[in-house]
């Protein structure tokens, strides 16, 4: 160690030699790949404004929105990517100033299916998949029975909301309650909390899964479908973002269904497209909801079955046969 | 053998007895005939009307693709179809029945003309028969305005209505109006239909109840009910009668369901008190073992 620490003035000195050589070299070397460079660079550039202008270009003949033919060189074809964060985004928030509210009422239903034909095309799902169940009620005994659909009801207060561990199902400011299929994680716990079962799982692929591959995912649609995740009645929130009706209420040929805004008092029949005020239409048909018990606010509203428009059949009717 | 004979008399025992329900349609309305020449303008019109509105149902017209509903909706192009006069369409149009909705609502009376002037095209031997000039005449107007205005007094919504009849402008007297309240979806009818005053005027009443938006607006239509001689007009006024209304997003309170930072108080409190106390735990365990292993190598060094 001591000895190392005698030689230490001689080593500095012949450093700092080689240093400033190197550092010279440095330079100069520096200042050659820089002009190779600038040179290099300016070829290139030429080239590609030669290739640029060339007429030989491979064209691809191309539709315009416009419905014109116009053709453009193939490697400057770009795919158009759908904003999918806006899609979350709005699909998260909702219609701001609206509580949707839906009014059924059963006196008119006949089970001509058209609402869950219509439904299922719009959601891409299986004959045997519903977002709305039709069930056969009957009080008791004596009593007459008759069909009830049964959508989501988008509570107010919604159980399944609050049992879900990773935000997948949330509630919107305009009370609709949602599904968002890229963060569930299949756990089902929102089935087990619902009261109402209107949610279903997708225990095999779904139907257009090859078809839907690639689509961007669309919250309010919940199109793709994905399997092992849930998927329930969205209030068709991308049609009421068009301020169109919900696909089943105007799928449906007798009137069952009347769908609107709490907001504004109103509530519009789908068949008939007649409107009215949800307060009175309630008040006059003592109106009533689903398991009130609960304190589960539901968001849809049923008309009791009185002066019911068809007998009710148990047979199939030829609507149902060829549905 | 004796059951298949027992279901072909079932049959037609119950074709006979859908035949028997005959759709019975007013003298009155059976004689009705369009105000206006069937043309291709109207063909056009009516056939886009009719995809959106009929096709579901009754099919495409000569294909005879109707879904099969009790009793089967008609083919356009059927002789059952083309039986009915113009009177009849449209008054079965107007009215629905059982499964066949109203399109009282859905289309104006012009639109329903078209919708027949469409159907009709799959008619060759039809010859259209128009309603006569003079009975028209007497009811029909150009350049038809429509003036809303609200009587703050009694609370009433008046229409005012003048057109250019005999070459004058004047207020139209007679006249059919409606009036309607926009909402999200359609428009909600405030108050009967009302008929104008010699001064061309009409007064409806209008709820005290009913939600505008946040300031009160409401967007009021008004239409002419005999769209046909007084032309498709509309009034489209905002008025400030409504009951102002701001209901707040129902994401807004605090709940079990909503998002963490709307979580419940006491969730949040009882949530941070528990995971700080268990971890507080731990470490306070941690230094404890610390503490105890140092008194240990003290002991040792000395």
């Amino acid at each position: 160690m001591s000895h190392n620490s005698n030689d230490t003035g001689h080593d500095h000195t012949n450093r700092e030699k080689e240093n400033v050589n190197s550092r010279r070299a440095f330079f100069k070397n520096f200042g050659l790949a820089g002009a190779v460079a600038a040179v290099g660079g300016a070829a290139i550039y030429s080239g590609y404004k030669y290739e640029e202008s060339k007429p030989g270009h491979d064209m691809v003949k191309v539709l315009t929105s416009d419905n014109r033919i116009v053709e453009v060189p193939k490697d400057q074809i770009k795919d158009v990517r759908v904003d999918t964060d806006q899609l979350q985004k709005q699909g998260r928030e909702g219609l701001k100033g609206h509580r949707f509210v839906m009014v059924i009422d059963l006196a008119k239903c006949r089970n001509a299916r058209k609402c869950i034909s219509a439904c299922q095309g719009a959601h891409h799902l299986r004959p045997y998949e519903y977002h709305i169940n039709t069930l056969v009620m009957q009080e008791s005994e004596h009593t007459a029975p008759y069909f009830m659909p049964k959508p989501c009801q988008h509570c107010d207060n919604p159980p399944c909301v609050a049992v879900c561990p990773v935000d997948a199902t949330f509630k919107r400011q305009d009370g609709i309650v949602l599904i968002d299929n890229e963060r569930c994680i299949g756990c089902r716990f929102c089935i087990a909390a619902c009261p109402y079962s209107a949610r279903l799982f997708h225990w095999e692929e779904p139907l257009m899964a090859e078809s839907d591959k690639g689509k961007p995912y669309n919250i309010e649609l919940n199109i793709p479908q994905r399997k092992g995740t849930i998927t329930k009645c969205l209030f068709s929130s991308d049609r009421l973002r068009e301020g169109k009706l919900p696909y089943c209420v105007s799928a449906c040929p007798n009137g069952v269904y009347y769908f609107g805004d709490e907001n504004q008092d109103a509530v519009t029949n789908g068949t008939t497209k007649e409107t009215f005020r949800l307060s009175e239409l309630l008040r006059v048909n003592a109106g009533y909801q689903l398991m009130p018990e609960l304190g589960t606010k539901p968001r849809v509203y049923y008309l009791p079955p009185k002066n019911r428009l068809f007998e009710f059949k148990e047979e199939k009717d030829p609507v149902q046969e060829t549905t | 053998m004796i059951k298949r004979y027992f279901s072909l008399l079932l049959i037609v025992l119950i074709s006979l007895r859908l035949s028997a329900q005959v759709w019975v349609v007013p003298a009155e309305n059976e004689t009705r005939k369009s105000p206006f020449a069937f043309d291709d303008a109207s063909r056009k019109a009516g056939s886009d009307l009719y995809y959106t509105n009929c096709k579901s149902c009754h099919g495409e017209p000569g294909k005879n693709n109707a879904i099969p509903l009790v009793p089967p909706p008609p083919d356009m192009a059927s002789a059952k179809m083309q039986g009915n006069s113009d009177g009849a369409m449209q008054y079965k149009l107007i009215s629905g029945r059982g499964p066949m909705p109203s399109f009282k609502n859905t289309l104006s009376a012009t639109d329903l003309w078209r919708v027949i002037s469409f159907v009709r095209s799959f008619n060759p031997s039809y010859k259209q028969e128009i309603a006569s000039a003079s009975a028209a005449a007497g009811t029909s107007a150009q350049n038809v305005k429509i003036v809303l205005s609200w009587l703050k007094e009694t609370n009433q919504v008046q229409a005012s209505i003048s057109g250019v009849k005999d070459k004058v402008n004047q207020p139209l007297a007679g006249a059919e109006v409606k009036l309607f309240a926009k909402r999200y979806f359609g428009y909600l009818l405030v108050d009967e239909p009302r008929t104008t005053d010699a001064l061309g005027k009409a007064v409806f009443n209008f709820p005290k109840d009913l939600p505008g938006d946040s300031t009160g607006y409401v967007q009021l239509v008004a239409s002419l009910t005999n769209d046909v001689a007084f032309g498709e007009t509309k009034a489209d006024t905002s008025l400030v009668i409504g009951v102002p209304t701001y209901r707040p997003p129902l994401t807004e309170k605090r709940a079990m369901w909503n998002v963490v930072s709307k979580a419940p108080i006491w969730l949040l409190l009882s949530y941070t008190i528990a995971v700080f106390g268990a971890w507080g735990f731990i470490i306070y365990v941690l230094l404890q073992i610390r503490a105890i292993y140092r008194a240990g190598g003290r002991k040792e060094n000395d």
